[in-house]
């Protein structure tokens, strides 16, 4: 049965005409590619490479860099529209466009030399070549201030020494955006599938984002050509301008996979008969779908309405801490409670739930896990921060 | 290449839920427009000969919507005849209206659906030609062509046959096997730049008369009855009989 997209109190009717063609356009593609093969590819654990041809066709990745690089220049909007309809489809498919666009076209786009941008962008724009972004490292997670990574200067060279953790698409990358001490600052660096000494592992046995390639980063004594820093990013507010960038797409993401499972336990509900009525019928049935469409609309215009504010350019982090935090919390519950309404049908995969909810787990925790999100808007209100004290 | 004008009609997506109410069909009801699939196929047939292609299509302010989106997939020029509703018009009297828009272009060439999916009339193809005057191939499943005409498939009584054919000719299209072009960012920030040249009948200055069509009533089709099941060599008899005098498939 056709995907109905909720969309209660009609804020798609806001998007511009062209926001609403890519809305189509990115919509027509899941349903026709990405619906009926997604379940296999979660079982398997496979991401299939044609998907991400037909995203560079569409023209998606790192769509909002300029023309001048191959890209589209559209909206952040857009670009969070298409995130809500890839997700729809599957989080490991909206992570892959994430990564691509916002962690490794943006700091090449917005830290990098011009002979970078001409280089890379363009490639990445049509999927020729895929990048990947390395921050997280085994011992450093919601502390990267932490990492021990490290390069040296070696005159020639740079040279790199480390390990990163949790890198999606890092197995099969071309280029990976890769975040090291040097000189004890943190600094960026464009690190090419081939370089010596740089290997990327697949790390296997997910429970989530199983159609998502997640891998280690390992560089030992790998050389790096001095041409492939990213001179313009000092500091940890270089990896947090390609977070923020992402989280933004998480935010509305998110809301295509509560959208995905709403409209599946819509349809469930009204279908499956107990005690000779649909369940749909049910007090305790119908409280669970008004709290999801109650919940998917709120977060619909947290959405809407961080798009618009950095669409205009006015904007502060906390913003995106507060969607992306709650829009994945939101579309977690509802996908535990369509989990619920579904019965054990809830738990194969004839149905999308499972997959949904397991992949949000994932989404919950990386780009800032929930709380740390949380920790981030009470500095915000208190100008206190919490994440370091001495601890005696 | 000879320019070509492609006719494309807006309908109710075929997943669109449709509702009647009152004897009528309730447009508002509709949640999704599209482009009708033949039409779909004419207009790739269109982009893969490449040249000019003028879209043009007959129909309310909500059809603009679909020459963007032949815009977006990379037609030239779009065509817009504004007829608020398309049911007070017959079939006769809508071909009129196109025949005198394609002329308009110069085109001597029309590519078009075999038949619309909402009305699946079948008429405008093999009408357009008679009003142009021009050779007419209808259900063509496959096409080569170059400046000199078009090779064209389609279905005849004993298979299928390949028919040759120049300009002036109007081909309406079946479904091919050739995949739909899909349209990307770029091409749709483009559609948006792109001016839809907006007429209404009367600016076309063509005589399209009365209707001699009444429409009297729609109603959804009839909910298909409970499937049967048959088990066991004795019930092939049963089978068999409902299959050949019900069913009529055997």
């Amino acid at each position: 049965m056709a995907y109905e997209a909720l969309d209660f109190f009609d804020v798609d009717a806001l998007l511009s005409e062209e926001e609403l063609m890519v809305r189509d356009m990115v919509r027509d593609w899941v349903d026709e590619k990405v619906i009926p093969n997604i379940e296999q590819h979660y079982l398997d654990g496979t991401f299939p490479r044609e998907w991400i041809q037909d995203l560079g066709e569409m023209g998606i990745l790192g769509m909002v860099i300029p023309e001048e690089y191959g890209c589209a220049g559209m909206s952040y909007t857009a670009y969070g529209v298409v995130c809500r309809e890839l997700e729809r489809g599957d989080s490991g498919l909206r992570s892959f466009a994430s990564v691509q666009g916002s962690l490794s076209m943006h700091p090449i786009h917005k830290f990098g030399t011009e002979e970078q941008k001409q280089k890379y962008l363009p490639r990445m724009a049509t999927g020729e070549l895929i990048g990947c972004f390395g921050l997280t490292e085994p011992d450093y997670g919601s502390n990267p201030g932490g990492m021990i990574t490290k390069a040296e200067d070696k005159g020639e060279h740079y040279l790199l020494n480390g390990a990163k953790m949790w890198i999606t698409n890092g197995t099969i990358c071309d280029l990976a955006i890769v975040w090291a001490k040097l000189d004890g600052e943190i600094r960026g660096f464009i690190v090419e599938m081939g370089d010596e000494g740089f290997t990327a592992p697949e790390q296997k046995g997910k429970h989530s984002l199983r159609a998502s390639v997640t891998s280690e980063l390992v560089f030992q004594d790998c050389k790096i050509p001095k041409d492939r820093l990213l001179p313009e990013a000092k500091g940890l507010s270089g990896p947090f301008s390609c977070l923020n960038r992402a989280r933004f797409g998480i935010a509305w993401g998110s809301i295509g996979s509560a959208q995905a499972c709403f409209d599946a336990a819509k349809k469930y509900s009204l279908e499956r008969i107990q005690f000779n009525r649909p369940i749909a019928a049910f007090q305790l049935i119908q409280m669970k779908l008004a709290t999801m469409l109650r919940e998917i609309t709120k977060g619909q215009l947290l959405a809407y309405h961080l798009g618009l504010k950095v669409d205009q350019d006015d904007w502060i982090p906390e913003f995106v801490s507060l969607a992306k935090m709650n829009n994945v919390d939101i579309a977690l519950d509802i996908a535990r409670v369509a989990r619920d309404i579904h019965g054990a049908n809830g738990v194969t995969s004839e149905y999308p739930i499972m997959r949904h909810m397991n992949n949000l787990e994932s989404v919950k925790t990386y780009e800032g896990t929930h709380d740390i999100h949380n920790l981030i808007l009470a500095r915000h209100i208190t100008g206190i921060q919490s994440f370091t004290r001495n601890l005696k | 290449m000879a320019d070509i004008a492609v006719l494309l009609k807006q309908v109710p997506d075929s997943n669109a839920k449709i509702v009647v109410s009152g004897g009528r069909l309730d447009e508002g009801s509709v949640n999704k427009w599209s482009m009708s699939p033949y039409d779909e196929y004419a207009l790739e047939a269109a982009l893969a000969l490449g040249g000019s292609i003028t879209a043009i299509t007959c129909g309310p302010e909500r059809a603009k919507k679909m020459l963007t989106d032949a815009a977006a997939v990379g037609v030239t020029e779009l065509m817009h005849i504004v007829v608020d509703d398309l049911t007070t018009l017959d079939s006769n009297q809508v071909s009129s209206i196109l025949t005198a828009a394609v002329q308009k272009t110069g085109a001597t060439v029309v590519f078009c659906g075999k038949q619309a999916a909402d009305t699946n009339a079948g008429s405008i193809g093999p009408s357009v030609a008679e009003k142009l005057g021009a050779a007419c191939v209808t259900m063509v499943s496959e096409l080569s062509g170059d400046s000199s005409g078009f090779l064209a498939l389609r279905p005849s009584a004993n298979g299928m046959e390949r028919v040759a054919v120049s300009a002036p000719c109007v081909l309406a299209f079946d479904k091919m096997s050739t995949e739909l072009r899909r349209p990307n960012v770029k091409g749709i920030m483009m559609a948006k730049k792109k001016t839809i040249e907006a007429m209404s009948v009367s600016d076309l200055g063509v005589d399209i008369g009365s209707s001699s069509v009444t429409l009297d009533n729609q109603s959804p089709p009839a909910e298909k009855p409970a499937g049967q099941k048959f088990e066991g060599a004795e019930s092939v008899a049963s089978v068999v009989s409902k299959l050949r005098d019900e069913a009529k498939v055997i």
